[in-house]
């Protein structure tokens, strides 16, 4: 689709939003009482915190909840299914590049080979306003080296470049154009001089990054299981399975499916969040785990989002460089350290004369 | 779909054969499924998990599924009644390679609730047993009592277009038969690795102990099938705990020839 740059002037900012607001549900950052930022959903337009930064949260809770009721059921005599899945429209307002090629990795997940209707019909009712980063990446922020951000490409529906008075107003698909429609009188053409503007943002922001990730020769390492157990079991062995780099992850996916009883007596099918770091996730009812060790567990999660295979199958890997993965984890089990760490530590594995090759 | 248990028979002091029939008998008609596929069963009130299908594939009235009692489902579906209703999706995942056995030797072996997943192959190689060269199954079991379809085994053995080998870890007064784990019938049997294939479904230790006897003894890779087994929860490749490497188990699998397995990492000997 053709790319059509506008300007949103901030001035017209709480009138567009708060159009928004009566077509769709807004989801935003929003600053909680003890001055920290969250994306929740947002009761009015004043309520979006445009200057956020970043948050530690990301908004995957909104297409993929913590806890999703699939469909309830009745024990009686006769068996009745009730489908319980009833999105309703909403708009993600000021997400991140990141997160947004996040959703997009899920989106790819959950549509083949087999569609998920759940995520699928979230999805499909979620418009993502994406707003580029333009302030300082912080300290563990790696998109640039994840080829998502710090602005994007593709994969938004609409995305927003700050240029101080003004948004450079970008429509990125067919759901991006409906939603800005009926507010399309608000938008101003762009000038050149906005599209250089953004330009030279988008240099900047290419040079501000602290943490890099030099992802290519772990990638290899991990495709080919070259990576000795002593190595993983020597990262596992600091790893406390709180399981918040998965929780914390944009990308990642998996759940586990549970009958919940209601008060009523009737039962909920619900799926939850589940992560890759608990041994009971591989555990067998008889007992039997094939991955018995932290060292095993670790090793999943990164052959998940590095190996080619994986990359083959999703269309890229499994990591957006959002940094969150180093934020949360109390020992620095973050994908850069560990990547960092094969690298150095296959370096000794290697035999002399590859060594000498590598430096 | 809901499908009603019409039949409970009792296997082992913890394992139990429910024969089951869809409710909707349009339904019954179109069900299709392959020896070595699976099915996710909802026991009502407490939950769902994968059970593989254990009778015949020709009989198109009900199909059967064995259950050993273990977790929260095993456990409330272990108290279901005659005529109680459960809820079936599927069927899921791949199926022994039968076809492509046609003309050779076969060679089962299996240990426990391991026959299960094999009864219907067993069932469909005997149903076309001109098809197939010489038939051969090694049966191991923990007693005498954890023999899984002693009624079929006991039937199987006086078949003469068959010959069964069966073991048990430890006897009773009773058992005249070899006390051992199931690689020590090997020694009892001739079969010609070259023109042979396996099939393997038991616990992981013994799928591996199988599987490097089979290899030295000339078995090629891709004639090592086994079935293997994860933990699950959605049947579709979505949910993430089946997977092993980037392959989904429950779409993918569960059935893997050695040459396959020795791909994914996890399940390399």
């Amino acid at each position: 689709m053709k790319k059509d740059y506008s300007i949103l002037k901030k001035s017209d900012v709480p009138a567009f939003f708060a159009s928004l607001a009566n077509e769709m549900q807004l989801i935003g950052p929003k600053q909680l009482f003890a001055g920290d930022v969250t994306f929740d959903v947002i009761q009015s337009h004043k309520d979006i915190y445009w200057d956020y930064g970043h948050v530690v949260y990301p908004p995957k809770r909104f297409l993929l909840p913590h806890f999703e009721d699939m469909f309830r059921y009745t024990c009686d005599e006769q068996i009745k299914i009730e489908p319980t899945c009833n999105p309703q429209p909403q708009a993600i307002v000021a997400i991140r590049s990141c997160d947004v090629a996040a959703i997009r990795f899920q989106e790819n997940f959950f549509s083949y080979p087999i569609v998920d209707p759940y995520y699928k019909e979230r999805l499909n009712n979620t418009v993502l306003f994406n707003l580029v980063c333009n302030t300082p990446p912080k300290e563990e922020c790696f998109c640039i080296c994840c080829d998502s951000g710090p602005w994007l490409e593709s994969g938004f529906d609409v995305q927003l470049t700050d240029l101080g008075d003004r948004f450079l107003y970008e429509v990125g698909s067919d759901k991006g154009e409906k939603a800005t429609e009926p507010r399309a009188y608000m938008l101003l053409p762009a000038t050149p001089a906005d599209i250089e503007a953004r330009r030279q943002i988008e240099l900047q922001a290419d040079s501000r990054f602290q943490t890099v990730s030099y992802l290519a020769k772990a990638i290899n390492f991990i495709s080919a299981d070259e990576v000795p157990a002593k190595i993983w079991e020597d990262l596992g062995s600091t790893c406390f399975r709180c399981g918040a780099c998965t929780n914390l992850c944009p990308v990642c996916t998996c759940f586990t499916v549970d009958d919940r009883e209601e008060p009523d007596g009737t039962f909920t099918r619900c799926r939850s969040w589940d992560s890759c770091q608990y041994a009971g996730f591989t555990r067998e009812a008889s007992g039997h785990n094939p991955r018995p060790t932290f060292g095993s567990r670790v090793a999943r999660r990164f052959y998940h989002k590095t190996s080619y295979q994986y990359i083959i199958r999703d269309g890229r890997h499994g990591c957006v460089g959002c940094g969150r993965c180093i934020t949360a984890c109390l020992t620095k089990l973050g994908l850069p350290d560990v990547v960092k760490r094969i690298r150095r530590e296959m370096h000794e594995f290697l035999p002399p004369k590859e060594k000498a090759a590598e430096v | 779909m809901i499908a009603i248990v019409q039949e409970i028979i009792d296997e082992t002091p913890d394992t139990k054969t429910f024969r089951l029939a869809f409710e909707d008998k349009e339904y019954a008609k179109s069900f299709e499924w392959e020896p070595g596929q699976f099915v996710e069963v909802t026991v009502f009130g407490a939950g769902e998990a994968p059970i593989g299908f254990a009778s015949d594939p020709n009989e198109r009235s009900f199909f059967e599924l064995t259950v050993v009692e273990r977790g929260k489902v095993t456990r409330a579906m272990h108290a279901l009644k005659k005529g109680e209703k459960v809820g079936i999706r599927g069927p899921f995942g791949n199926c022994w390679p039968l076809e492509d056995m046609k003309g050779k030797d076969v060679l089962i072996v299996s240990g426990g609730c391991g026959l299960a997943p094999l009864r219907p192959a067993i069932l469909q190689i005997l149903a076309n047993r001109k098809e197939y060269g010489n038939f051969l199954l090694l049966y191991g079991a923990r007693t005498p009592a954890d023999r899984n379809y002693k009624y079929d085994l006991d039937a199987w053995a006086k078949r003469d277009d068959m010959q069964v080998l069966e073991t048990v870890d430890v006897g009773d007064e009773n058992w005249k038969g070899n006390v051992g784990v199931v690689t020590t019938l090997f020694d009892k049997m001739k079969v010609d690795g070259e023109n042979t294939v396996a099939l393997t479904c038991g616990p992981p230790i013994m799928i591996k102990f199988v599987t490097l006897e089979l290899l030295k003894m000339g078995f090629s890779e891709d004639r090592i099938v086994t079935s293997q087994e994860r933990y699950m929860k959605c049947g579709v490749g979505k949910c993430g705990h089946c997977c092993i490497n980037h392959v989904y188990l429950c779409t993918e699998g569960p059935v893997f020839t050695y040459a396959q397995m020795k791909e994914l990492f996890e399940l390399k000997l």
